[in-house]
């Protein structure tokens, strides 16, 4: 039996929850225009005022923000709440450029727990659950986050954060951990170790995971769910727009709910921002109408992906987001070829290869080369050279047929690339060095 | 029947790591008593046999080491001319296909002991006990 956090919204009409929006957005982009000089200029200059938003439908009127503006922003630019009413800030790594830092009221707490709840709910988390937290705690969202939506299901939170992988297995055991909440390639090295440490499935309570804060692809999923014996569940959020919980997965796995009560998502065209109709792949845009320190109004996520209103066999009628192909930024472009790290792990995984794996794109007299270490797999190992140089070739003409380039690919030792406790690092784009 | 246990090892082509692997067993006690590494540009299988095979199997994939164990045939023959093809013209008379072969240092200065990759290890070693040639067991070569 399905079950819900917030029934009345999660299934509400179509209808309700447009009008929820609509009085939603009016009030935002009123608050915002009041508060945020940055938003305020960009609307003046666009010729946009507050009034002229009366509905959903008048979104596209509004400009967009950008990961630049936040940058341009940083630190304070988009705060729309004096600082003594708010009471936590998170940020990114910040590998790029600067970091974003983020503000939250209570109330934008409170929202974003809640969201959180839904998504434990959705993945079969009750009260009688232990939920494990091995995202990071600290600045990154991922902890905090789904420690407190843990908490606000009545859920038993272990707040372990990542790393010390042997512990987080003992804690597991000893205790009776029933969902794990982590990044997707941080569950597959928590696998990798259980069944490492002589375990089974079996000798695990887990029955559930809620993993994300990075792209995963389906094949991924199942092996997860194989080598810890769960079912898992995608979620996603983004610190710009509060955090995971913006969207989560429910048991038919084919997307993931977006809680539109709070933040209303768009497809726009990349290239023209032109808002696409409903089941077109593009960028997706996320509008915060309830959150009060930090509201990011068109926000562009740079993720690619396809809406839908599908009828979903769980009675949520919150519209889907489809799981994002891979951020516009983690997409190459070689030999003019778009290329995401997600469609080569795509191929390791059906082909039996763990998913660890490290792209490096370069540049050789004005070619591009793609070369793609790959951890050999210890139960196809042949002391025949040729065996070996077979399965070499074997995973380089199925990756040419998945990407339409040929890439070299490297067999290297099993376990000798970095495992990920959070995020991983998946490609090294040489080319920009030459630049 | 007497086929000789060889260990495989995946190395990676880069270096030092075969270095590693060696230092390894050594630190192990383990005594290797025979070696041979073929290699391609990104990798390189090592082939040993040893004295304890189960125990080098263990620390190997205590290690995450790649690791699979293949029988052969080992022989011991006269060192000089014409012994080695003697030894491939059996076999491909009796259609067994050789694999690899690789030479250790044996028991004494007059024979030279190989190992044989075979894809028939008792039609192998049936044909060569007819023809008279030397086969050495996991023991013989344990106490080389
Ligand atoms: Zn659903």
């Amino acid at each position: 039996m399905e079950r819900y956090w917030n029934e009345e919204i999660e299934c509400a009409s179509r209808e309700d929850m447009k009008k929820l929006q609509d009085e939603r957005l009016v009030a935002q982009v009123k608050h915002v225009y009041e508060n945020v000089k940055y938003y305020r200029d960009l609307m003046d200059e666009k010729g946009v005022k507050p009034e002229d938003i009366k509905s959903t439908e008048d979104l596209h009127k509004l400009p967009f923000l950008s990961k630049a503006d936040l940058r341009e922003a940083y630190p304070y630019g988009l705060l729309a709440k004096p600082l003594s009413d708010c009471v936590r800030i998170h940020a990114t790594s910040g590998t790029t450029g600067k970091r974003v830092v983020a503000f939250y009221t209570q109330n934008d707490v409170d929202m974003w727990e809640d969201c959180v709840a839904r998504a434990i709910t959705a993945a079969g988390g009750t009260e009688d659950d232990v939920v494990q937290v091995a995202y990071g705690y600290g600045l990154f969202t991922g902890g905090m986050g789904i420690h407190g939506g843990s908490h606000k299901r009545g859920c038993l939170t272990l707040p372990m954060s990542s790393g010390n992988t042997e512990r987080q297995i003992q804690f597991m055991r000893d205790l009776g951990a029933t969902i794990l909440c982590c990044t997707p390639s941080y569950a597959a090295y928590i696998g990798e170790t259980l069944h490492d440490m002589g375990l089974t499935p079996d000798d695990i309570q887990l029955k559930a995971g809620i993993f994300g804060a990075e792209p995963w692809t389906e094949e991924m999923r199942r092996s997860i769910e194989k080598s810890l014996g769960i079912k898992a569940f995608d979620i996603y959020g983004l610190t710009e727009s509060s955090g995971p919980g913006v969207a989560f997965e429910c048991s038919e796995q084919t997307g993931m709910h977006i809680n539109e009560d709070n933040f209303i998502p768009e497809i726009i065209d990349p290239e023209t921002g032109e808002v696409l109709p409903e089941g077109e792949v593009g960028e997706l845009v996320f509008t915060s109408i309830t959150k009060e320190a930090f509201p990011l109004l068109r926000y562009r996520t740079r993720d690619l992906c396809v809406l839908s209103r599908k009828k979903c066999s769980c009675g949520r009628t919150l519209i889907k987001m489809a799981k994002p192909m891979g951020r516009s930024d983690d997409m190459m472009i070689i030999r003019g070829v778009n290329v995401f790290p997600s469609q080569i792990e795509t191929v390791l995984i059906e082909q039996g290869y763990s998913p660890n794996y490290l792209i490096e794109v370069d540049r050789v007299n004005n070619t591009d080369t793609l070369d793609i270490s790959v951890e050999m797999n210890p139960d196809q190992f042949s002391d025949k050279v040729k065996d070996m140089q077979k399965q070499e070739r074997d995973l380089a003409e199925a990756i040419k047929a998945m990407l339409g380039i040929n890439p070299k690919v490297h067999l290297v030792s099993p376990k000798s690339i970095t495992r990920s406790e959070g995020k991983a690092v998946r490609v090294i784009d040489k080319r920009n060095l030459h630049d | 029947m007497s086929n000789v246990r060889q260990i495989s090892v995946f190395v990676e082509n880069k270096p030092g790591k075969l270095a590693e692997a060696m230092k390894l067993l050594k630190s192990s006690k383990i005594n290797i008593r025979a070696l041979a590494l073929a290699d391609t540009k990104d990798f390189g299988i090592l082939r040993i046999i040893v004295n304890d095979t189960e125990k080098t199997v263990d620390i190997l994939k205590d290690a995450s080491y790649a690791v699979t164990v293949t029988e052969v045939v080992a022989i011991s023959i006269p060192d000089s001319a014409g012994q080695l093809s003697r030894v491939l013209d059996i076999l491909g008379e009796n259609g067994v296909n050789l694999e690899y072969l690789y030479a250790f240092i044996g028991k004494s200065d007059r024979s030279v002991s190989f190992v044989l990759r075979v894809d028939d290890n008792n039609s192998a070693a049936d044909a060569l006990t007819d023809a008279g040639i030397i086969q050495l067991t996991e023991n013989d070569i344990a106490e080389m």
